[in-house]
């Protein structure tokens, strides 16, 4: 055996600020700081959106002005020349941020690392320094993709104004080197993914406490683990395709160029092969945090354990073969589009599925309308409306109407933005004292909530009729028969602003002052996870016992 | 699985102690048990796994087979394979590491099998055994060392903090249950 390590044993103090936060490979630790990493830069982030959101609330242009960036008061009319590329650069940056930096670390990396070896009994993840590794290529991809934003980039001015697709040719013509900044921060984004997605592989299969089958798994846990093989499946292909942007941009290469034999389709069909199940590496850790907060909450087992698994499984895998939906105006076959127009719909099955068996759980139940069911509540519905949406957009031939207008960022707004999002907040409020040993004001959650629904709908339900009435998405400026939506939007826009500043006060007033839980299971019994046998937070680790298959099998499924 | 924080250095293993003779005896010990990390994944679930991404993978490759792109493609995709492929197999001979505890009324004997074979040895007598748990600040936590024959050894580094909280249970209630004249 090893000797033991020789150091002075009567040092039972904590580890150092610098060594707990800087050095960690506790899981917990890295998941808590991926939750607030991915909070600062969603604030970035939420930031841009309320400046398109200003200069979207009447027509004309008022704030984004050649003569330079207007923040806080509307200029003199006649004396602001429209800045494009400003407005694209907002665009570029919120999408570049939210996809890769703010949502998948919150749920992935933040609540993925801090739960999942919890819930499977692991004693850590399998490679806890990989976890360490991740979580700081995590930061420098994120560093790399602010840097981005202030770097000379094309017309002249700062930051790439492409889209966070980063399709060519546009992005193989923008001048400057924000765009190659950008290109490296999804790089390293994409590498700290990747290793983060092995570790999860390798403990979700590998770790499982001892009689704990595949089939008897937490719902989250299998979320993660079904995220992680979408990430690993995805992202080396966006790793290809953007390396072949960069040589296309700096060696003379012509893969998406044309005029040398390339094909700008090619980054598409590439880009869309991560991009949609991007989306479902969003949404499908949510799914497992919804299924434990409405299980929790109506005081029964979640119905049908066995289909919503599958249900997962089947999701992830058909996010695989349904990619070119985002793209038929290409130019593709009509064959080619049918089936992926079919394709497209199938997955309304599995989803189907999942609702249904969310409501089914509440049905005969108990429910109790505490701040995280408020939120998962929130989510089914918003969800609903966006996938109902989304299977309009499935159709190829409707597509040819509603393509690049304003019903399209409803429809994925709905879905992500306000879907995913929820499923954050459900799971922050869920665990808040899990994580932190003290409780929020439950009123001050449910104002939260409240704020956040309505100004959330009244952003996105009005885009709706925006694109239906044929708004084109990606500009600065609109006709005035737009008007009346669009300053309905902003309103909802700068409510749910207000909201999330508001959140900012709830988490720091509980960190500092909020009551303390001592109870393990706070929300009562039938939050019946491992996690829920443990005290609140969890204190580096130490359980009083070791976890028998009484403690997480209850038999309920 | 064994992870030291930076802030520690395991002290090198004493080469002398680590020859020991194997504890040769007739009667049989009191309580004995054997200690290894846990891995719930068989052979085939490995198999299954590694045919799933190979086949994911297919997809977006082969309709690019030999077309542009194709070789900036490929290196990514394989170094994703083998990554996996590596990453299980790391954590299963990190899994193969066993530690076998045996007592006697007179004798404590610890065997380690190490991941590449070696096995090293420990013994002392439970009497004037120190058991101790370090909960927070050690080199992980709830560290369990054992302190006796003038040496401290670490014990289930590799178990959940968990297990070895249970662990330093279980062996005391063994110690304490001794007959000291036997």
């Amino acid at each position: 055996m090893a000797n033991a390590a020789t150091h002075d044993h009567d040092d039972h103090a904590r580890p150092g600020f610098f060594t707990r936060w800087f050095m960690s490979t506790n899981h917990k630790d890295i998941g808590i700081l991926y939750l607030f990493t991915s909070a600062a830069v969603g604030f970035i982030s939420v930031c841009l959106t309320v400046y398109m959101r200003m200069e979207l609330m009447n027509p004309g242009v008022q704030y984004m002005c050649e003569e330079g960036a207007r923040f806080l008061s509307q200029a003199p009319l006649g004396e602001c020349t429209p800045n494009g590329h400003l407005w694209n650069v907002m665009i570029t940056y919120h999408g570049v941020l939210m996809m890769f930096f703010v949502v998948i670390p919150a749920l992935f990396g933040g609540f993925g690392n801090y739960f999942m070896p919890l819930m499977i009994g692991a004693p850590d993840m399998a490679f806890p320094r990989l976890n360490n590794l991740s979580f700081w290529l995590y930061v420098c991809g994120t560093s790399l993709g602010v840097a981005s934003l202030f770097a000379p980039g094309g017309n002249g001015q700062l930051g790439s104004g492409v889209g966070w697709i980063l399709v060519p040719p546009l992005s193989t013509g923008e001048g400057g080197y924000s765009m190659d900044l950008a290109i490296f921060a999804v790089h390293v984004s994409g590498a700290s993914s990747i290793l983060g997605a092995i570790n999860m592989i390798t403990t979700f299969l590998n770790m499982r406490a001892p009689g704990m089958t595949l089939h008897k798994t937490p719902l989250f846990a299998w979320s993660i683990f079904v995220t992680a093989f979408l990430i690993l499946l995805s992202l080396p292909v966006l790793a290809g395709a953007i390396t072949m942007l960069l040589t296309d941009r700096n060696f003379g290469t012509t893969f998406f160029d044309p005029s040398g034999g390339g094909d700008p389709i090619l980054y598409q069909h590439l880009l869309w092969f991560f991009g949609h199940p991007e989306v479902y590496m969003i949404i499908v850790p949510g799914f497992g945090i919804i299924s434990h907060v409405i299980s929790t909450f109506s005081k029964k087992p979640i119905f049908g354990y066995l289909p919503m698994v599958y249900a997962m499984v089947a999701i992830g895998v058909l996010g695989f073969v349904v990619w070119a939906h985002h793209m038929y105006t290409v130019g593709m076959s009509t064959t080619q589009q049918s089936y992926f127009m079919l394709a497209t719909m199938v997955i309304a099955v599995p989803t189907g599925v999942k609702i249904f068996s969310w409501i089914a759980t509440m049905w005969g139940g108990s429910i109790s309308f505490k701040t995280p069911m408020l939120w998962a509540m929130g989510f089914l519905f918003l969800f609903t409306v966006g996938g109902v949406t989304g299977v309009v957009l499935s159709q190829a031939a409707l597509d040819r109407a509603y393509h690049d207008t304003y019903y399209v960022v409803a429809h994925f707004h709905y879905v992500m933005s306000l879907g995913a999002i929820f499923c954050i907040f459900a799971g922050i409020y869920y665990w808040f004292g899990k994580m932190s040993g003290r409780q929020y004001p439950e009123w001050a959650g449910q104002v939260h909530f409240y704020a956040m629904f309505i100004g959330a709908n009244l952003t996105f339900f009005p885009q709706h009729f925006l694109g239906r009435n044929g708004m084109p998405r990606r500009y600065l400026d609109y006709p005035e028969q737009f008007a009346t939506w669009n300053q309905l939007s902003s309103i909802g826009a700068f409510i749910s602003f207000a909201s999330f500043v508001f959140f900012i006060g709830i988490v720091f007033y509980t960190l500092r002052w909020g009551k303390k839980v001592t109870e393990p299971a706070y929300w009562g019994e039938h939050a019946d996870t491992l996690e829920w046998t443990l005290p609140n937070p969890p204190p580096e680790h130490t359980f009083e016992t070791l976890p028998k298959q009484a403690d997480w099998d209850k038999g309920g499924h | 699985m064994l992870r030291p924080s930076p802030k520690f250095k395991r002290a090198a293993y004493d080469a002398a102690l680590s020859s020991s003779a194997p504890v040769e005896r007739d009667d049989a010990p009191i309580w004995e048990t054997t200690l290894w990390p846990n891995r719930s994944l068989g052979r085939t679930g490995f198999r299954i796994t590694m045919a799933i991404l190979a086949i994911g993978f297919a997809i977006p490759v082969l309709p690019f087979m030999w077309a542009g792109g194709f070789w900036i493609l490929l290196p990514f995709v394989i170094t994703a394979f083998i990554a996996l492929w590596l990453a299980f197999k790391m954590n299963n001979r990190q899994g193969r590491l066993r530690e076998h505890i045996s007592l006697w009324h007179n004798l404590l004997a610890i065997e380690r099998h190490e991941v590449s074979g070696e096995v090293k040895r420990w013994q002392a007598n439970p009497y004037w055994l120190r058991i101790k748990l370090v909960e927070e600040g050690g080199p992980i936590d709830n560290y369990l060392t054992l302190i006796g024959s003038d040496r401290e050894i670490e014990l289930g580094a590799f178990l959940s903090p968990e297990e070895r909280a249970a662990l330093k249970g279980e062996l005391e209630t063994h110690i304490n249950r001794l007959d000291i004249n036997a």
